[in-house]
């Protein structure tokens, strides 16, 4: 019998459903496909397969749990609490101890991602060259798919300056007051190369409320769109430097603008602990991640109606998409709501399955670009049927998809980190 | 294994991505909500209109390959296994609403469609489809009228049979006939429709068909009520229908369904209670709330302990939502659970609680009871583990009689979840042998090949 050591951990997962399908209904993958193997009781019933040795790791197979979202729809709905998203990690991980990475990622994960320098010098080159990059699908037929799909997309510009080279180590609270307490900012990829304004003002707003905020340049991408892919070897590089780059900072808290990021961190010691220790210490590290939402409202405990709304968007209707890296990693949904409720100058609007995922995925929109747009086709029908002129939310990743499909549909919304409407 | 030749016929009929031979997608095919029938298929076709089951039940038929229909394989008795291997033929793709009319309080749908997305359709016109099988989530309507599946608002609205105008069908022989119509009453000849309803896809596919609707009740109001014993609860059920109050709702949850819903999702529910049944009302406004009356009223003065009044629409959610996580709660707890589905007449049901909780003793086995009690459908399931054989037989032996108190008590071994494959040794028992062979000769005219969904039922 082969070492199934990752399958093993989340063999009770796997083992909770009940074959029931309720499932079906939620996982955006199946409404799209309609076939039994896109849902998670299927993908569940595949990997147990694999677990009694009826199932290897085909093409097909790799297929299958690589084309989940991980929005975890699936599992906020489960009757029987059956953790798909743990079960679809872990598969991909044993799949890679099995067979490696694919070359692709193999490049990108551990020589880029994982490099903190290296990540650095390939966005900047990316940065002078972007210009280039090709846009028609005509002159890019013979780049791999990952660069393919990359190039099709409407990406949004990467910042002159990235945030790393703007930020300073140690930020005290303003006029003088006195620190109430002191955080560490994560600044997270997606927030470092494209979006450094909201890092920035994030910064900003936490000092005037008395924090004081240490960034260490230690730091690196949370790993997220590595260790989901399965390579938890990398991911748990990653997530030792991460956890070592703030301990020794003296934090009561650390605190990030990405949801993806701050469920990642978060979850550390769900998916990648192989022994007691190492679990121990991710759970350490667990306890002092916040998200910016949260932070804001549950720890400064400001109140939602004493945020004051940027002038530009004075008049605006707004909506708002709930993350699954806020809604259902983090139970973070109602906070956010609290604010732009509050805020005056604005109408708010709910919008019809708010919580439905865009589509994005991490890497399953590079290798499934497609049903990326039909399933973000799902969440454009709801924000046409607000009405609303700015889409709010608070996640980078969501953003990037977000504003991709708005403009593929030519629909007239902005798409807007909610730390960007307020003062 | 079909020929080569074979599938690139089906290929040419629904087109390559609707053929699909890999071992993965197979095994995918292979299961349905049971845990203990698992059969794969030679292939998974999905048709998308009436023309290509035609086309491709022509072919099965000529070169005798089974065929078995599969809608959201929800179902829990081993229906949608492909028992013989051969075709399974998923309906999902195939899931358009054709039409509502609103003026007839009609619709017209395909198969495929699943029951909660027209449900939420049918909000927008503020209709719905009475029949609620509690797997609703995932079942289709193709399933929904195969089985004919029905949930806890049939105690006032009845079950799917009764909300289906007609169907269209694609005989095995690829032939395609319509039963029923589009009206209220139809007499013109045999009742066939009525024969493919609950025919558990042995008899044709079902293309189409045409749905009863109701307008949506203007109020709504839910109580919970508390019992020291259960078969207290199973009596009051019969009190409040013999005193005129009809609430399409009665669910009964016992002691220990309570405290796993409580472990999984607190709303305060009385973990001490031995039973607690969930009554709604629907109607009028003012009708509503004297038939709250009156069940508070009729439950107090036979027995019950306390009665609690849901305040408003999230409050009676809340109850439901635990109603439906009770069957969860169950599968949750054991390897191997039996989730029986025997239905008495009303009156009998303490009869029926009590004889489960007998033999739980007898046996020394957990055996826990939820369900429909306001039609008699009750659950009464039985945790064990298959590989702990001395539990595993104990419970077998709970099971059946279990089944024969039911058939004791007047009642019948299936009342919605149909016999499939897991209750095929019991329908042997309890079915006058020449009623069987009716149903033999019935299926031997229609499939003369059997071809359709063979091995299911009676074999
Ligand atoms: C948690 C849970 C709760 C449930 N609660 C209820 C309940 O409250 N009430 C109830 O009645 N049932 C209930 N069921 C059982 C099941 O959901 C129903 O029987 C449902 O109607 C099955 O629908 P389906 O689309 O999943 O059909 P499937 O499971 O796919 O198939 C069921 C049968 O119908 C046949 N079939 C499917 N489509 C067609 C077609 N187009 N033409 C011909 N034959 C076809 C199949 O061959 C099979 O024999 C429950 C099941 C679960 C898992
Ligand atoms: S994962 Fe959950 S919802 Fe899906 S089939 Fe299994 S038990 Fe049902
Ligand atoms: S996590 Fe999302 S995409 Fe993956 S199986 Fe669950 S619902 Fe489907």
């Amino acid at each position: 019998m082969k070492d199934l050591k990752e399958l093993k951990k989340i063999e009770q997962f796997a083992d909770q459903c009940m074959k029931c399908g309720f499932c079906s209904f939620f996982c955006p993958v199946y409404q799209e496909e309609k076939m039994e193997q896109s849902v998670a009781r299927g993908k569940n019933y595949l990997v147990k397969q694999i677990l009694a040795g009826n199932q290897e790791f085909t093409p097909e197979m790799a297929d299958i749990i690589g084309k989940c979202l991980l929005c975890k729809r699936c599992a906020a709905n489960c009757p029987a609490k059956t953790q798909i998203d743990r079960v679809v990690v872990a598969a991909r991980a044993q799949m890679v101890k099995e067979k490696g990475l694919g070359a692709i990622k193999n490049f990108a994960f551990r020589k880029v991602m994982a490099d903190r320098k290296a990540f650095g010098r390939y966005a900047k080159l990316m940065q002078a060259f972007q210009w280039m990059m090709p846009k028609t699908e005509g002159k890019i037929r013979h780049l791999p798919d990952f660069v393919k799909n990359l190039g099709r997309r409407n990406f949004p510009e990467l910042a002159k300056t990235f945030l790393r080279d703007q930020v300073k180590p140690l930020y005290k609270p303003q006029d003088g007051q006195q620190p109430k307490m002191r955080v560490g900012f994560f600044t997270g990829c997606a927030t470092d190369f494209v979006y450094p304004d909201f890092g920035l003002k994030f910064i900003d707003f936490l000092t005037r409320h008395g924090v004081e905020v240490v960034v260490p340049d230690t730091q690196n991408c949370c790993g997220a769109a590595i260790y989901f892919s399965g390579d938890f070897e990398t991911g748990r590089m990653l997530a030792d430097l991460n956890v070592k780059a703030f301990k020794d900072l003296n934090v009561d808290y650390i605190v990030t603008t990405c949801a993806t990021c701050s469920s990642t961190l978060k979850d550390y010691q769900k998916y990648l602990p192989d022994n007691e220790e190492q679990k121990q210490r991710y759970e350490e590290f667990e306890k002092k991640i916040k998200d910016s939402m949260e932070f804001i409202i549950d720890i400064l405990k400001i109140k939602p109606e004493d945020f004051k709304l940027k002038k530009e968007f004075e008049g605006k209707t707004v909506t708002w998409h709930d993350p699954c890296h806020l809604v259902r990693y983090q139970n973070i949904k109602d906070q956010p709501r609290a604010i732009l409720k509050a805020l005056k100058g604005i109408k708010y609007v709910e919008m019809p399955n708010a919580d439905l995922c865009c589509g994005m995925g991490g890497s399953f929109s590079v290798y499934h670009y497609d049903l990326t747009k039909k399933i973000a086709g799902k969440k454009m029908d709801g924000i046409k049927a607000t009405g609303a002129d700015i889409v709010v939310t608070a996640c980078p990743g969501c953003m990037i998809n977000l504003i991709d499909n708005v403009l593929l549909n030519k629909m007239p919304q902005k798409v807007h980190h909610l730390l960007e409407l307020v003062e | 294994m079909l020929k080569e030749s074979l599938i690139s016929e089906f290929q040419k009929i629904v087109g390559k991505e609707n053929v699909l031979t890999s071992p993965e997608a197979l095994k995918a095919y292979s299961y349905d909500g049971t845990t203990s029938w698992i059969k794969e298929p030679d292939v998974v076709i999905f048709p998308k209109s009436t023309s290509e089951v035609s086309q491709i039940m022509k072919l099965a038929n000529a070169e005798k390959i089974p065929v078995t229909p599969r809608g959201g394989g929800t179902n829990v008795s081993g229906g949608s296994v492909p028992w013989h291997g051969g075709i399974v033929l998923a309906m999902t793709k195939f899931n358009q609403i054709v039409k509502i009319d609103k003026e007839n309080l009609t619709a017209t749908v395909e198969p495929g469609v699943v029951l909660q997305d027209l449900t939420l359709r049918l909000m927008k016109d503020g209709l719905f489809f009475p029949p609620d099988p509690q797997s609703f989530l995932g079942a289709t309507m193709g399933g929904i009228i195969s089985e004919n599946a029905g949930g806890p608002a049939c105690v006032k609205y009845g079950v799917t049979k009764q909300y289906i105008l007609g169907i269209e069908v694609v005989l095995p022989t690829g032939e395609v006939v319509h039963l029923g119509g589009r009206t209220l009453k139809n007499v013109v000849g045999y009742d066939l429709l009525h024969i493919f309803i609950s025919a558990e896809g042995t008899l044709g596919v079902i293309t189409q068909a045409e749905l009863k609707l109701n307008p949506i009740p203007p109020a709504k109001k839910t109580l919970c009520v508390v019992y020291d014993d259960v078969a207290i609860a199973g009596e009051s059920v019969y009190h409040v229908l013999e005193n005129g109050v009809i609430p399409d709702k009665i669910e009964l949850i016992d002691n220990w369904v309570i405290n796993r819903i409580e472990e999984m999702m607190p709303i305060g529910l009385p973990k001490d209670a031995d039973a607690c049944l969930l009554f709604e009302v629907d109607g009028i406004p003012e009708a509503v709330e004297k038939e709250a009356e009156k069940i508070a009223e009729i439950t107090k003065k036979f027995g019950a302990k306390e009665v609690r009044v849901a305040k408003d629409a999230d409050d009676a959610n809340k109850y439901w939502m635990a109603r439906r996580a009770g069957f969860a709660a169950v599968f949750g707890k054991a390897k191997t659970v039996f989730a029986e589905d025997v239905t008495v007449p009303r009156g009998n049901i303490p009869k029926l609680i009590n004889r489960c909780k007998e033999l739980a003793k007898k046996y020394n086995l957990e055996i826990v009871v939820l369900g429909h009690a306001g039609d008699g459908n009750l659950h009464p399931a039985i945790l064990t583990d298959i590989s702990n054989k001395d539990h595993y037989d104990r419970a077998v032996k709970a099971m059946d009689e279990i089944i024969e108190g039911a058939v004791e008590f007047g009642g019948v071994l299936s009342g919605e979840h149909g016999v499939g494959l897991e209750k095929q040794k019991f329908m042997k028992k309890v079915t006058e042998p020449a009623v069987i062979n009716m149903m033999k000769n019935i299926k031997a005219i229609i499939d003369p090949n059997n071809i359709m969904n063979p091995g299911k039922i009676w074999e």
